[in-house]
C-alpha cells in the first residue's frame, strides 16, 4: 500500500469510528479485525497479530 | 522623521499591513519599479517570534530582493526531525536536500527578523514608504481606484487615493471587513499553547515532537530551536482546560520545566512569549475584488502544522508582485490579476487539505481520530510501514494546475522534467561568476532557458530578448550548455543536473515566469517560435512579431 493509500485508509477508519460513536467502536473494530484476521495465511500469523496488538495496547 | 502632513495624496499601490507579507510584497514591487505606501497599525515590528519556519521556496522569494543573505546568516537551517511516542523514537524524517543546494529545506528564525530584513531590502531598493502606527479605518473601492482612510498615532485621520490596494493586514483584516467579505471554512477545537523560552543549548537543529511524553502524559509537544538561544515549544492542552488559564505562567512554566528536565536541557531558562492557538482552515473564495487584492492571513488562515502560514503568504507576494507590476506599468491587462487569485486560491485549498491532515493527527478533532492516533503511534514502534502517518507534511511548493497562464504541451513531447504550472527545478551549475544555481536566475523577469550545445542562439529566439521591454516585462534568454565556458548569457550544466531535471534535449526551451514557475516548454522552439509568441501574448499586451 502506498503512503497516500495508507493515509486515505487511516482517515476513512477514523471517520468511520466517529460515525458509529464510542458505544459501538469496540464492536466495529472487532468486526474489522476478525475480517482481516480471517484473511491471514494461517492461525499462527493471526495469533501473532493478536498478541502484538495486546502488547501494544498495554503500553 | 516624517511628519503627518507629508502623507501623499495619491500612490500607485497601498499595502495595508506591514507584517512579513506586506513588507516583502513592498520590496518585491519596488524591485519591479512600482512605488508603494505601507500602512501598519502597530508601532514597529511584531512582538513574539510568531512564524518561525521559513521554507526553501520562501528563501528563494526573499532572495529576489536580497533579503536571503541576512536570513540565512542569522537563521538556523535544518533538514529533518524526530518524533517520539512515550520514550521511543517512532519517526526520523529528512526533507529532500543535497550538499550543493542553494538553500536548506527550512530555516528557523523569528518573524520579526523577517520583517526587518524585508523592510531593509525595500529601503535599499527605494520607492517604498513604510508608515508605522497608521491604522486603516475605511476603504472605498471604485472602478478607477481605491480611497483609503487611516488614522495615525496622534489621532489625526488621513486619506490616500491609490490605483491598487493590497490587503496584507492579517487574520483580522480591516480591509476584508470594510469590503464586507468573510473567510469561509472551518476551525478545529484542539488548542496548543505556544511558548518561547531563552535557554542555551547544544542540541542539533531539528523538528522535535513528543507524543504522550512522560513529562506531560497525554499531551503532544513540539520543539524548534531559534536563533539567540531561543526554543519554540508548542504543547497540546486538554479539551477541558480553559484557554485563559492555560496561558498563565503558573500553568505553563511547570510543564515546560518538566519537559526540559525529561530531555536533559538543564541550563537556566526564562520565558519570552506565551500564546495559544487552534487550527483554522479558512479562505476567501477570491483574492481579487476589483482593485483590492488580498494576500497572506488576510486572504487565508491555514493550520500551523506543516508551516504553511507565512510561507504561503510569501508565495502570495511572489505571485502577485510581478503581475501587479506589469498591470500597473501598462504591460498587461487587469485580467492578469485574476490569475493571481485562481492560482493562489488553488494553493490555499491544497495547503488546507494538507494542513487538515496534519491537524487530524496533531489535534484529533474527535474520538475516531484520537483512537487511530493512539493505534498508529503504538504500531509505529514495531511497524515502519505506518510511520509515514506521523510525518508532519512540511510545506512544499504547489503546482498551479489548470492556471490560465499554463501553455499546452505537445502530447508525448516530454517524459519527465517540469510541465507548465510547476516550480522550475533547481540545478547546480557554472555561471560567469562561478558556481551557482539555476533558480538564482529567476525573480526579476521572464526567463527562457534554451538547452543547447551550439554557442550561437538562433535569431528566431534572439528576437524575444531584444524587444526593449524592461522590468518584469523583459525576457532574458539563457543558454544552458552541457559543457564549455559560462558567459553573461550562458550557464554550464557540468553536473548534468539541469538537463536531467528538465528532461532536456538539444533545442529544448522552457519559458519561466518571473516567479520561477514554468509557463511552457517546447522541443523545437527555434524552428517554430509561434507558441512562445502566443505564450507571452497570454500575459503581455505587446509581444514581438515573428
Amino acid at each position: 500500500m502506498s503512503e497516500a493509500q495508507l493515509e486515505l485508509t487511516y482517515t476513512a477508519l477514523a471517520e468511520c469510528i466517529g460515525r458509529v460513536g464510542e458505544n459501538k467502536t469496540s464492536l466495529l473494530l472487532a468486526t474489522l479485525a476478525l475480517d482481516l484476521l480471517s484473511q491471514q495465511a494461517d492461525a499462527k500469523t493471526a495469533l501473532a497479530h493478536i498478541l502484538q496488538a495486546e502488547r501494544l495496547a498495554n503500553t | 522623521m516624517t511628519t503627518a502632513s507629508s502623507f501623499p495624496d495619491k500612490v500607485p499601490v497601498v499595502i495595508a499591513g506591514g507584517g512579513p507579507v506586506g513588507l516583502s510584497l513592498a520590496a518585491l514591487l519596488a524591485r519591479h519599479g512600482v512605488a508603494c505606501l505601507v500602512l501598519e497599525a502597530d508601532a514597529s515590528y511584531c512582538e513574539g517570534s510568531r512564524a518561525i519556519c521559513i521554507s526553501r521556496r520562501s528563501q528563494e522569494i526573499l532572495g529576489w530582493v536580497g533579503a536571503d543573505r541576512p536570513l540565512v546568516d542569522k537563521g538556523l537551517s535544518w533538514v529533518g526531525g524526530r518524533s517520539y511516542f512515550q520514550g521511543t523514537e517512532v519517526l526520523h524524517f529528512k526533507m529532500p536536500s543535497e550538499p550543493t543546494e542553494r538553500f536548506a529545506p527550512m530555516v528557523n528564525i523569528q518573524q520579526y527578523y523577517i520583517e526587518q530584513y524585508a523592510h531593509a531590502a525595500a529601503a535599499r531598493i527605494g520607492g517604498v514608504d513604510v508608515r508605522w502606527s497608521a491604522r486603516v479605518t475605511a476603504v472605498r473601492a471604485q472602478a478607477a481606484g481605491v480611497d483609503v482612510d487611516f488614522e495615525t498615532a496622534d489621532g489625526a485621520t488621513h486619506s490616500v487615493h491609490t490605483d491598487w490596494l493590497v490587503a496584507c493586514d492579517g487574520g483580522r483584516s480591516t480591509v476584508r471587513e470594510q469590503l464586507g467579505l468573510q473567510l469561509e471554512g472551518m476551525q478545529y477545537e484542539g488548542r496548543y499553547v505556544i511558548v518561547d523560552i531563552e535557554q542555551d543549548t547544544q542540541r542539533a537543529v531539528e523538528r522535535l515532537a513528543w507524543f504522550d511524553p512522560p513529562s506531560n502524559p497525554g499531551s503532544t509537544i513540539l520543539m524548534h530551536r531559534q536563533p539567540d538561544n531561543v526554543w519554540r515549544i508548542d504543547y497540546q492542552v486538554a479539551d477541558h482546560e480553559d484557554p485563559v488559564e492555560a496561558v498563565k505562567p503558573e500553568n505553563v512554566l511547570p510543564r515546560v520545566q518538566a519537559h526540559l528536565d525529561m530531555i536533559g536541557e538543564t541550563a537556566p531558562w526564562k520565558p519570552l512569549w506565551i500564546s495559544i492557538y487552534n487550527a483554522k482552515c479558512l479562505t476567501l473564495p477570491s483574492y481579487r475584488h476589483g482593485r483590492v487584492l488580498f494576500a497572506g492571513d488576510a486572504a487565508h488562515l491555514v493550520p500551523i502544522f506543516g508551516v504553511r502560514g507565512l510561507n504561503s503568504g510569501l508565495d502570495d507576494a511572489g505571485n502577485l508582485a510581478w503581475k501587479l507590476a506589469l498591470v500597473q506599468q501598462g504591460h498587461a491587462s487587469q485580467a492578469l490579476l485574476d490569475s493571481y487569485s485562481v492560482e493562489r486560491v488553488l494553493a490555499t485549498r491544497e495547503n488546507i487539505a494538507y494542513g487538515a491532515k496534519s491537524t487530524e493527527f496533531m489535534a484529533p478533532p474527535h474520538h475516531g481520530f484520537a483512537l487511530m492516533r493512539e493505534a498508529a503511534l503504538r504500531l509505529a514502534t514495531v511497524a515502519p510501514s505506518v510511520r509515514p502517518l506521523i510525518n508532519p507534511r512540511q510545506s512544499a511548493p504547489i503546482e498551479y494546475a489548470g492556471s490560465p497562464l499554463n501553455q499546452p504541451e505537445r502530447a508525448g513531447a516530454f517524459a519527465g522534467g517540469a510541465h507548465a504550472g510547476l516550480p522550475a527545478p533547481e540545478a547546480s551549475l557554472q555561471t560567469l561568476q562561478g558556481p551557482g544555481h539555476l533558480t538564482a536566475l529567476f525573480g526579476t523577469c521572464f526567463v527562457a532557458l534554451y538547452f543547447s550545445s551550439e554557442p550561437d542562439v538562433p535569431a528566431t529566439l534572439q528576437q524575444f530578448a531584444g524587444t526593449g521591454r524592461a522590468g518584469a516585462a523583459a525576457l532574458r534568454l539563457v543558454r544552458v550548455a552541457a559543457q564549455g565556458a559560462a558567459n553573461a548569457d550562458t550557464v554550464v550544466d557540468a553536473l548534468g543536473q539541469a538537463w536531467q531535471r528538465y528532461d532536456a534535449a538539444e533545442g529544448t526551451l522552457y519559458l519561466i515566469r518571473p516567479d520561477g514557475y514554468v509557463m511552457g516548454r517546447w522541443r523545437d522552439a527555434a524552428a517554430s517560435p509561434a507558441p512562445i509568441t502566443a505564450a507571452l501574448a497570454r500575459v503581455l499586451t505587446e509581444t514581438p512579431h515573428e
